[in-house]
């Protein structure tokens, strides 16, 4: 197991209390794995990662039951033994690449920074012309062949795609054993998305690199996922293996996203409405006792105040009480 | 880049010219005549009818502005009314005395004042951060004519710790060579240097430090909320997530964006700086520029004025124009988002 969170709550503190915007999270991640996490913006999936990278502040309450990687706890690190770790064995990229550049420094200059000393050898000036030769390597290494040209350009001059292109040819200059891609290509065109995605599935292939990929549409997920995590409103709804998952979920959230995504429009007659989840995911100050999903789930009846336990079978999770596709099992 | 030098190049020569369109105008608008008014020869003085003769005074007003343009590139910038010294050499002069106390409590108020804008931005909301904001405002609000008031009666009168005014004892006797009193006495190599030297310093240390508060109170507030706004940037979270320690990360990434924010200021703060000086001068009988113009204005010394405010605002402008290209050369991209050239 290479990352394993077990419930994990975070909380904040509002002026009505605290609140559990993530609430008793689980999480596996194996070596060599793609992991996706779906959810809908504000479900609180980002603080996931930025949970298991410390980019929390002290305004967040962070509990769980295990949040390790490898055999590193990684909720008790001094900062020295987080530097050990972040950036060198897990490394993340993120939304929105071009704001995650410093717009005054060079490609270069942000690149160097990221090869680590300890991959060095040699004295300064020796260790200098390492560095840059790392970075052109990188650069050919997420596609990029007019390295001299890149090298010297500013953020603002690089387009989306390949601003994220240098944030993962930073992030995997040390080939971190865990990627976190955080929405990376929300913003893309469909044909830039399918360019990274090809990057990071190249990266996952040649180097065993874990990748847990971070995503609000269950349409534009990278297609060799293996498992998956349905998140709603800061809870777990289900977890699985991506093929089993979305062909019989057993979560109401689950079957009711595939309806509204274009993943299920051929088993529907042509021309006919998207089928959409009634409601709005709820705010943090309003949310719904027990289930969370309770106020928009079709299948809700009273006994859904309680929140539901995550329930296994074999290896799916869900979090329900009145599971679908399960008559088979049962 | 050129093509933006270029541009702040005919900016700065543009508006240079219509300074000594403005001085020249003064010599016509100020009362009494236009020639002693220019020249600080009064009519009765015997090389009046020459000087009206060199400064064209018969042959219309064009003619009068390239006499009087051709003096100004010559140094010939008249006479002072009152002691008939002649303005550009007092200029020169003075100028230096007033660098000498500006720059020194600039660069006091740069180095003290950035750290502790920091310092405040880090510990954000925490008492550290109160008692440095509290401070900051309260140097910024308190005049600086009654801050020095008070600082030559507490510590010059009553301590008796520093003298209260002038540049440096007179027994010294050195003459005047830059303005500045160090430079000076660096240059005299008088007998006994040493004392020479902490006699000046302790002149100096009055003037400078009360003039430091004001624009160091300024940096610390500028520095502290551009470090905050840059320190809530996401490239500051990516930092991180390169593994970089929190000192990489100011060092590297932090400081240089936050200072980006500052030097945009920094024009406006000189501007301040400029004007608190002439008051400090004033007070502690600093023998430079802002002191001498205050006089001038005071007694109606025509010459000196028009020579004194084309002065200051030549320096004004030129540090202006220096720091909008340095800012264009420093952050590349400022330079693409507003002028579109590279
Ligand atoms: S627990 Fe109830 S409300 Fe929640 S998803 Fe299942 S059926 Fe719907």
């Amino acid at each position: 197991m290479l990352l394993d969170i077990r419930n994990l709550t975070i909380a904040k503190d509002t002026p009505t209390g605290r609140v559990n915007v993530l609430e008793r999270v689980n999480l596996q991640i194996n070596e060599g794995e793609i992991h996706t996490l779906v959810g809908e913006s504000g479900s609180g999936k980002s603080l996931i990662a930025r949970a298991i990278m410390g980019f929390l502040s002290d305004s967040w309450h962070i509990q769980a039951d295990r949040l390790w990687f490898e055999e590193h706890d990684l909720l008790n690190l001094t900062a020295k033994q987080r530097r050990a770790i972040i950036g060198v064995d897990i490394a993340m990229i993120f939304q929105d690449a071009k704001s995650y550049l410093d717009p005054n420094l060079t490609i270069s200059e942000q690149l160097q920074e990221a090869v680590l000393d300890q991959d060095l050898t040699g004295g300064f000036l020796a260790r200098r012309k390492q560095r840059k030769e790392r970075v052109v390597q990188l650069l050919h290494r997420v596609g990029i062949k007019e390295h001299s040209n890149m090298l010297e350009s500013y953020p603002h001059e690089l387009s989306e795609g390949a601003a994220q292109k240098i944030m993962i040819a930073s992030a995997i200059a040390h080939r971190p054993k865990l990627l976190i891609a955080d929405e990376p290509t929300s913003t893309m065109e469909p044909a830039t998305r399918q360019q990274i995605y090809r990057l990071l599935a190249q990266f996952h292939a040649r180097y065993g690199m874990s990748i847990l990929l971070i995503s609000q549409d269950l349409g534009a997920i990278m297609k060799e996922t293996e498992r998956l995590t349905m998140i709603y409103s800061g809870q777990v709804m289900e977890s699985g293996n991506t093929r089993e998952l979305l062909d019989q979920p057993h979560h109401p959230y689950t079957e009711a996203l595939l309806n509204t995504s274009l993943y299920r429009q051929a088993q529907r007659p042509p021309r006919s409405r998207l089928p959409t989840l009634a409601g709005t995911e709820p705010s943090m100050q309003h949310l719904p006792i027990g289930c969370r999903l309770g106020p928009r789930c079709a299948y809700a009846r009273p006994k859904c105040v309680q929140t539901p336990g995550f329930s296994k079978k074999r290896d799916r999770g869900f979090a329900c009480h009145y599971p679908l596709n399960l008559e088979d099992d049962a | 880049m050129s093509r933006y030098l270029l541009r702040q190049l005919s900016l700065l020569l543009v508006t240079l010219w219509l300074l000594t369109l403005l001085a020249f105008s003064l010599g016509h608008w100020f009362s009494g005549d236009f020639i002693t008014n220019t020249s600080g020869i009064f009519p009765e003085d015997i090389r009046f009818a020459e000087t009206a003769e060199a400064r064209a005074a018969e042959a219309g007003i064009v003619n009068q502005y390239t006499a009087y343009l051709g003096h100004l590139f010559r140094g010939d910038w008249g006479l002072s009314l009152l002691d008939g010294e002649p303005v550009f050499e007092q200029i020169a002069l003075r100028f230096g005395a007033t660098l000498e106390i500006a720059l020194i409590a600039f660069v006091i108020a740069i180095v003290l004042g950035i750290p502790l804008g920091v310092l405040a931005a880090l510990y954000f909301r925490k008492a550290v951060d109160h008692t440095i904001l509290t401070i900051s405002l309260s140097g910024y609000s308190i005049p600086v004519f009654w801050f020095a008031q008070i600082a030559i009666l507490i510590i010059a009168i009553q301590w008796g710790l520093v003298p209260i005014a002038g540049q440096i004892n007179p027994l010294y006797e050195i003459t005047p060579r830059s303005g500045s009193i160090i430079l000076d006495i660096l240059l005299e190599q008088p007998e006994h240097m040493t004392e020479a030297l902490h006699s000046a310093f302790l002149h100096m240390i009055l003037p400078v430090c009360i003039l430091a508060i004001m624009p160091m109170m300024l940096i610390i507030r500028l520095m502290r909320n551009s470090m905050l706004d840059v320190l809530s940037q996401n490239y500051i979270t990516s930092g991180y997530a390169k593994g970089l320690s929190i000192a990489r990360v100011l060092w590297n990434h932090a400081l240089p964006n936050a200072m980006q924010h500052v030097m945009r200021q920094i024009g406006a703060l000189i501007s301040l700086l400029i004007t608190n000086t002439m008051i400090i001068e004033v007070i502690f009988s600093w023998p430079g520029l802002g002191s001498w113009l205050v006089r001038s204005i005071y007694e109606r010394d025509y010459p000196v004025i028009q020579g004194g405010l084309l002065v200051i605002s030549a320096v004004i402008l030129l540090i202006t124009i220096a720091l909008n290209i340095f800012h264009a050369w420093r952050y590349p991209q400022v330079r693409k988002d507003l002028y579109g050239a590279n």
